[in-house]
């Protein structure tokens, strides 16, 4: 296994122990037991990352956090995923007017800047629950996933295995779904899990602007966002979901690029 | 008799970027259990006409009005996509040049196999994978119940071909094309996989219409050779009577070609020019250009397919005597 693969593992599995192991052991990450009394404690053994302003518990709410947090970005990724490979495989697989405009669609799409696109659609339907995100992010994140499927189809429409099947009377559908979707498999897997941590940075980008997550349900970015008017007095409220932020979008990054690796590899 | 496929005017062209013409005017036909060769060189359309018969032409060539091709009494060209659909692996099954890229890298061959078992015909799973290995074990497949476990890449070239001559097999066809289906093997795989496509035709009453720019191929395993030279057939024989007596000068020089271990001492020869592309084709014979016997009517009219002797046709001024 190369270095950066296990590197890779590593930071993903320290996040995937916050997000499991955090919660029970670290408690209500919206309890408030002295608002006055014990804001803005510096870590120590009874608040491992300190507490906030409201004399929170730092450590709860990265933990909470980073379920939330994972938990969007798999909703971003798996409606990505899901609309990103139909819409591919249509596009990269039909012929005349109807595929000619899919691909067109996909463009156009990419052409708009993800960011500002979020921000209108935030604006339009409000603050939203986790899931909400998850899907808005999603239905931003497709079009890259469909211009990759869409490339591999149209590829793969020249395979000798796929005329193979068509020579032997399988539908156009049955071409579609077993032989040219398998093949399309191993590229979008590898966009998918280095599109964890494009995710992991808009969320953490739009709570940070506060058009995310509604408050007090933690995620990193609003903490981040919380941090800030007390960043000279108070450092470790920024540092906890900085650095956790960081672990988990090397994690992403690294295994992505190990992926593709270990893929093209197998390809050479 | 009826035959299995009749093949009439066939003709095939592309429209962009300026219209040429590819296969032109081709008919021949393909009796029950009998073994057809067409042999040309790269570039002569005899791929295109294998691709034509299953209606698998790719969606920018064109069949022109009058092309015809009839299995057992029923128009292909003319019929619908669907329809059509049915008749491929269940009555034409085709087999390519290229086993390595013919197999989904990511199927196991024997769910391969039993896929196109189960695409003609509701059959259990179980009863599926059994045919499976019977099949894999009619094309010479040791072990064929451990096989169907094994991933493509984890067979040779050889073995890969007799996977995809068992998954033509599937669907029962009656007619096997097989475009140049030895191509890519070594010349004693190649032997055995001839040996196996003619062991099928007995075996089963398949007929097999055998793709290939190789003359040595034909020799010992067709009934009957069709000679394409620049989209037309120029000559069509029994296999014998075409080794014998070649009749069109084109012929003649791919027999001279081919080196024969009985005549150690000869030098090989080679056809002065090379083939002319899709719509380079010069006027009247397309060979002539190359032609040692040429006349001057070769130049200025095409010589249509007439009958030299018995069974034997060419197109060829001089060799049916029509050119004095």
């Amino acid at each position: 296994m190369m270095a950066s693969a296990r590197a890779g593992l590593g930071c993903a599995a320290a996040i995937a122990a916050l997000a499991l192991l955090g919660p029970p052991l670290a408690g209500d990450p919206l309890a408030q037991p002295d608002p006055l009394g014990s804001s803005l404690l510096a870590p120590s053994g009874a608040h491992w990352f300190g507490t906030d302003q409201f004399s929170r518990d730092v450590f709860a709410r990265l933990a909470h956090g980073a379920r939330t947090s994972l938990a969007i970005a798999a909703i971003a990724m798996a409606v990505a995923g899901v609309l990103g490979i139909a819409f591919g495989l249509l596009a990269g697989s039909g012929r005349g007017l109807v595929a000619a405009t899919m691909s067109r669609v996909v463009d156009l799409a990419l052409a708009l800047p993800r960011v500002v696109v979020l921000l209108v659609l935030v604006a339009a339907i409000g603050a939203l629950p986790p899931a909400g995100l998850g899907a808005v992010l999603g239905l931003t994140g497709w079009p890259a996933i469909a211009r990759l499927v869409r490339g591999e189809a149209l590829a793969l429409q020249h395979a000798g295995y796929v005329t193979a099947a068509r020579a032997l009377g399988a539908t156009p559908g049955r071409v579609l779904v077993r032989e040219i979707l398998p093949g399309t498999l191993p590229p979008a897997l590898i966009a998918l899990t280095l599109g964890v941590a494009d995710v992991l940075l808009l969320e953490a980008g739009l709570s940070f602007l506060g058009i995310g997550v509604r408050p007090p349900t933690p995620t990193w970015g609003s903490m981040i966002l919380e941090a800030r008017p007390h960043l000279g007095q108070a450092p470790w409220l920024l540092l906890a979901p900085g650095i956790a932020l960081v672990i988990a979008t090397a994690a992403a990054t690294l295994l992505g690029d190990a992926l593709r690796h270990r893929i093209a590899g197998d390809r050479a | 008799m009826t035959p299995l496929l009749e093949v009439t005017n066939l003709s095939i062209g592309f429209a962009n970027p300026e219209p040429i013409t590819a296969v032109d005017d081709v008919s021949f036909r393909i009796d029950r259990s009998e073994v057809i060769a067409l042999v040309g060189e790269s570039g002569c359309g005899k791929t295109l006409t294998g691709l034509a018969i299953p209606g698998l032409l790719p969606s920018e060539a064109r069949t022109s009005a009058g092309s015809r091709v009839v299995l057992d009494g029923n128009d292909l060209v003319g019929m619908p996509e669907a329809a059509r659909r049915r008749i491929r692996g269940a009555r034409i099954a085709m087999v390519f040049q290229d086993p390595q890229a013919s197999l989904n890298p990511v199927m196991r061959v024997g769910d391969q196999v039993i896929e196109a078992i189960r695409a003609h015909g509701p059959v259990p799973r179980a009863e599926a994978r059994t045919r499976a290995a019977a099949l894999l074990e009619e094309v010479g497949i040791a072990d064929a119940a451990a096989r169907l476990d094994a991933w493509p890449h984890e067979l040779s070239g050889g073995m890969r071909q007799r996977v995809m001559i068992a998954i033509a097999l599937a669907g029962e066809p009656d007619l096997l094309i097989a475009d140049e289906p030895t191509t890519a093997l070594d010349v004693t795989i190649q032997a055995q996989i001839l040996e196996l496509l003619d062991r099928l035709r007995r075996a089963r009453g398949l007929a097999v219409l055998l793709i290939t720019h190789d003359l040595g191929i034909v020799a010992s395993r067709a009934d009957r050779v069709l000679v394409m030279y620049a989209g037309r057939i120029i000559e069509s024989a029994p296999t014998a009577e075409l080794f014998r007596v070649p009749r069109h000068p084109y012929t003649r020089g791919l027999l001279a070609a081919v080196p024969r271990v009985d005549a150690p001492e000869s030098r090989l020869e080679a056809i002065a020019g090379s083939v002319p592309q899709p719509g380079r084709w010069p006027p009247g014979c397309r060979f002539h250009p190359r032609c040692p016997v040429a006349i001057a009517r070769c130049g200025t009219e095409a010589p249509s397919m007439e009958p030299a002797e018995g069974p034997h046709h060419t197109a060829c001024w001089v060799a049916t005597g029509a050119g004095s």
